[in-house]
């Protein structure tokens, strides 16, 4: 039973060593939970979406063009690589129920086989029925069988709704790229027969899309160069799956949590491997007299390797079938809770990512068993006689700043034993410091964030906007109509539109088109560093993401697509920050100059006396309120925030765990010393420092190093939001010293811990022989 | 009065269920400026009465009184303060903190004393003048033991207490080492306490205690105890 002595041995000296074995376990428990737990968020972005995306048959593209004719649509089928090209309708319309939510209308051919709804109950059988958004059905308690009556092109008609269903290209259900978080109250989808819609337009039936499925090794931009010479001036414009809001939103969360998933485990991996290495160097120089004796006895190196190695093997395996477990349960289920309201799908299971569970399972177990077999390794090639004999006592040496006799002889005795102490351990002073830093870099990320996130609300909601209320208005309601209504306030017309912008380089964007006057009292726009600015005369004013997007500056000109489909050129003279909504700005003098009418969209107001009659007359569409505005764009980055606090609290039981190892180990290694002074006659307070100073030293450096990580997650994570958002964290020095004072409180915690332990040392048994 | 006076000493470990007894009623006495042998097998309570004597251990009955002072009454902190002013130690396994060069091995001593002798007059007198900044590691054992006793004397302590100083040397150096504290002792006026198993070492001492089984066996006066260089085990 040659193992199973082994084994018990193993087991037996886990119990003397528990607490860093512990150490090792958490470590390894974290990294594996972040890893898995991260992963399954994407991954279940990823494979939930593209369940829909599959089921729904989504469209590869989709081509903007008003009564595409047939011809038009055999010409599109007959590009290399064209596998399906469908007509279909698309609208806007107005539900005429509370609230006069938006549906956005489908209406297309029967026979059509690209973007499906995805039915989840009912069946659409009838011309009359309807197929309803099941979140706005939820929302407004609506359920197959009623009836509901939509407002297209100034008419009614009214549907049965015959069945429920999600769609593809409403997973991220908002209107346009300026809401910022999905309200399912306030819009939906409807899915019509087209000979209904018909009826709205005089019995002609209004296609305005054509949406195509490409094969697998089509060249998609080739195929969309080609749409502007068979569609000639009537292609409003192509949208890619990456121009649709919902589609980019789905993969650009997918984007962040991949990148979340990847950079913050590295580091608690290391650390893993770090500890193991510090405990189990030590451990097998403890019993070096015990590897002599298994030698003497005939044991074979490998089940001696083996023996060493199986004690990061069990730990490593251990924390990974807790990283497994914890993981999707805690940080999985945390964070998939805040993606309910952000994303509609069929269901929320968290999908794991099995391969790469296996290859993190496969590198902590190295951490752990590889470098417990490394520090066992070098004892191997001793000779059993040699191992038998006593340590050599442990060489004491001179350091580099004993060089300094300045310093040197400057220094108190006791920091001179510290300073050597520190110096001869350099990899635990390695590991602390990394532990310390990844500790002070995730505070400050975090904090940075969380800032960020608030920050940005309340410079867009306090200093850019300064509006009560943003009032949609009807398109029938004039610039005149607001005129002549004197509301009681400060009164802003703008209007908001899309357009496509080509630059120089050749980039095209769809953006959004902000058009005001050049005084806009409520409308303050401002640059990067927040100084105020006001619209420029001639040219337009863009934002600063836009710009980076597009690869244009200040003076460059790019063409705007106008209206009646001409291009006309305008130079960029400003480059302005905003948060959320990229696109540009212009005045309404300059709007009018380059050909445009100024139609007012939107009405700000910041009321003496709130109007009420006003809000509810047949010139509103809807309205917001700017609190409103500035809770849902806090509500839509709290998955972001949940995450900042888990990296926080990762954060804490790194520097926890390293920190606690470093001193107990230092407690352990020094403990005939520290018996020896305090029978010289050392007072407890006299001893502390000597091995608390050093937690103190990596805890100082840790944290100076830690700040410049800091800016390295800030940067990652303020990077991984997409490209509708602008954020800019800026790590200020409040920041910094809270997150150090954070991270000094974990050492000191730790340090009493310690401490307490010092209290314990037993003179007597110290001294009695050489361990 | 004594300068050292054990009155009645016990003392009592638990191990598990069972009280074991290392010192039961050991009383003896010893005056100032002497060199006294405790001599016993492993196990007669020998280190026992050093580690109480030395402030590392406390009695469970009776009085210890030195220089007037009753350190059986003291407490830790009081102990602690005992052993920095008036004890110095010297083991059998050196202890010498290996971070630390012989030098400073030695002022550490100097660091928490009143009244501390030179560190490197000590290990000249002990006779390493030229080893001053090896570290214990690149030292033989006699050396080591010899910065120990440095260590010890330049405390400047009333008392040297030495548990087994030769045990881990061979005979040659322990000869060595046993005649360098004595003869520094006695230049020092400091009084000395071995604790040894081995008989022949006794015969150096002013007196000897002989102990067996937690009890003082014989207490003996050399009237002219025999130099170090005579004595062979």
């Amino acid at each position: 039973m040659v193992k199973g002595a082994l084994f018990k041995k193993s087991v037996q000296d886990m119990r003397k060593s528990l607490s860093q074995f512990i150490s090792i376990f958490i470590m390894a428990t974290v990294a594996m939970s972040m890893v898995v737990g991260l992963d399954s968020i994407w991954k279940t972005i990823e494979t939930q979406s593209d369940i829909m995306y599959q089921e729904s048959n989504l469209s590869d593209f989709w081509v903007t063009a008003p009564n595409p004719s047939d011809t038009e649509l055999w010409k599109v089928l007959n590009i290399d690589g064209v596998e399906k090209a469908e007509k279909r309708f698309t609208v806007n319309s107005i539900a005429q129920i509370d609230g006069k939510p938006t549906l956005k209308v489908y209406a297309m051919p029967a026979e059509n086989t690209l973007d499906l709804p995805d039915v989840e109950s009912g069946k659409k059988l009838s011309k009359q029925g309807a197929v309803l958004d099941k979140s706005f059905a939820n929302a407004h308690h609506l359920s197959v069988g009623d009836a509901i009556t939509i407002e297209v092109n100034d008419k009614k008609i009214q549907f049965h709704i015959e069945a429920l269903a999600l769609s593809s290209e409403h997973i991220f259900a908002t209107k346009d790229a300026s809401t910022i978080l999905p309200d399912s109250k306030k819009y939906g989808f409807i899915v019509v027969d087209e000979d209904r819609i018909a009826t709205a337009y005089g019995g002609v039936k209004p296609y305005n899309q054509v949406a195509l499925r490409l094969s697998g090794s089509a060249d998609s931009k080739a195929v969309q160069k080609q749409m502007d010479g068979i569609f000639g001036d009537d292609l409003v414009g192509v949208v890619t799956r990456t121009d649709n809001h919902s589609i980019d939103m789905v993969s650009g969360k997918v984007q962040q949590f991949k990148t979340l998933a990847t950079v913050f485990p590295i580091m608690f991996f290391l650390v893993t491997a770090l500890i193991t290495l510090s405990t189990m160097t030590r451990l097998v120089e403890d019993q070096r007299n015990q590897i002599g004796i298994l030698k003497a006895l005939g044991y074979s190196k490998r089940s001696i390797l083996w023996h060493y190695t199986s004690y990061g093997v069990y730990v490593g395996i251990l924390g990974s079938i807790a990283g497994v477990l914890i993981g999707p349960n805690v940080i999985g289920k945390v964070l998939i809770r805040n993606l309910k309201f952000l994303f509609t799908f069929q269901n929320y299971d968290l999908s794991l990512n099995i391969p790469n569970i296996i290859f993190s399972s496969i590198l902590i177990i190295l951490c752990t068993g590889g470098v417990s077999c490394y520090s066992c390794l070098k004892l191997q090639d001793e000779m059993p006689a040699v191992l038998l004999r006593d340590k050599p006592p442990k060489k004491g040496s001179h350091i580099f700043l004993e060089r300094l006799p300045k310093v040197w002889n400057r220094m108190k005795f006791s920091s001179k034993l510290i300073a050597r102490n520190t110096l001869k351990n350099k990899a635990r002073m390695i590991m602390s410091i990394l532990g310390v830093m990844g500790c002070t870099g995730l505070i400050i990320g975090a904090f940075t964030l969380y800032d960020m996130v608030t920050g940005v609300s309340k410079t867009t909601y306090e200093k850019i906007y300064t509006y009560d209320q943003k009032i949609m208005l009807d398109t029938r309601t004039t610039d005149r109509d607001i005129k002549n209504l004197n509301l009681d306030g400060v009164v802003q017309d703008t209007q908001e539109t899309m357009m496509e912008l080509t630059a120089k380089n050749g980039i095209r964007k769809m953006a959004g088109v902000s058009v005001f006057s050049k005084d806009s009292p409520l409308i303050h726009l401002q640059d990067t560093a927040g100084n105020r600015l006001t619209l420029p005369e001639a040219g337009i004013a863009m934002t600063r993401k836009l710009a980076e997007l597009m690869n244009v500056k200040v003076g460059d000109t790019i063409n705007l697509k106008r209206s009646d489909d001409s291009y006309v050129p305008v130079e960029i003279s400003e480059i302005v920050y905003m948060v959320s909504g990229q696109g540009i700005y212009m005045t309404n003098d300059y709007w009018e100059k380059i050909g445009e009418d100024f139609k007012p969209t939107s009405v700000l107001v910041k009321w003496n006396k709130k109007d009420d009659s006003f809000l509810s007359s047949d010139y509103v569409e809807s309205y917001v309120d700017r609190a409103t505005q500035k809770d849902n764009f806090k509500q839509n980055l709290t998955a972001v925030l949940s995450a900042a606090f888990m990296l926080i609290t990762s954060g804490g039981i790194l520097a926890f765990v390293v920190l606690y190892n470093m001193g107990i180990l230092n407690f352990f290694e020094r403990v005939r010393d520290l018996a020896t002074l305090e029978v010289l006659g050392f007072h407890q307070k006299e001893i502390r420092p000597l091995v608390l100073m050093e937690n103190f030293f990596s805890a100082v450096i840790g944290i100076l190093f830690g700040i410049p990580v800091g800016m390295a997650i800030t940067y990652i994570l303020q990077s991984g939001f997409g490209d509708d958002l602008d954020l800019i964290g800026h790590i200020t020095p409040d920041k910094v010293v809270i997150s150090a004072i954070i991270t000094l409180i974990f050492a000191i915690v730790v340090n009493s811990i310690v401490s307490k332990k010092i209290r314990t040392i037993d003179m007597l048994q110290a001294l009695k022989s050489v361990e | 009065m004594s300068f050292i006076r054990f009155d009645k000493i016990e003392r009592e470990y638990i191990v598990g269920d069972s009280i074991i007894k290392a010192v039961d009623g050991v009383s003896f006495s010893i005056e100032k400026g002497t060199f006294n042998v405790v001599l016993g097998q492993s196990g007669a309570g020998k280190t026992t009465v050093l580690n109480m004597l030395g402030g590392m251990d406390t009695s469970t009955h009776g009085s210890i009184f030195v220089d007037g002072e009753e350190i059986s009454k003291l407490n830790e902190k009081g102990l602690t303060t005992y052993r920095r002013n008036k004890i110095g130690f010297v083991f059998q396994f050196y202890n010498l903190v290996p971070n630390l060069t012989a030098l400073e091995n030695v002022q550490l001593a100097k660091e928490i004393c009143q009244d501390p002798l030179d560190p490197k007059e000590m290990l000249e007198r002990v006779g390493l003048a030229d080893r001053m900044n090896n570290f214990p590691s690149q030292m033989s054992g006699g050396e080591q033991q010899r910065v120990s006793i440095a260590r010890a004397l330049a405390k400047n302590p009333q008392i040297l207490l030495c548990d087994e100083p030769t045990g881990a040397l061979d005979s040659g150096t322990g000869r060595m080492v046993l005649k360098l504290i004595r003869d520094v002792a006695k230049d020092m006026g400091k009084t000395v306490i071995v604790v040894t198993h081995n008989a022949p070492i006794a015969e150096m001492a002013d007196t000897v205690i002989h102990m067996r089984d937690g009890k003082i066996y014989e207490t003996k006066c050399n009237e002219c105890p025999r130099n170090v260089e005579e004595i062979v085990w």
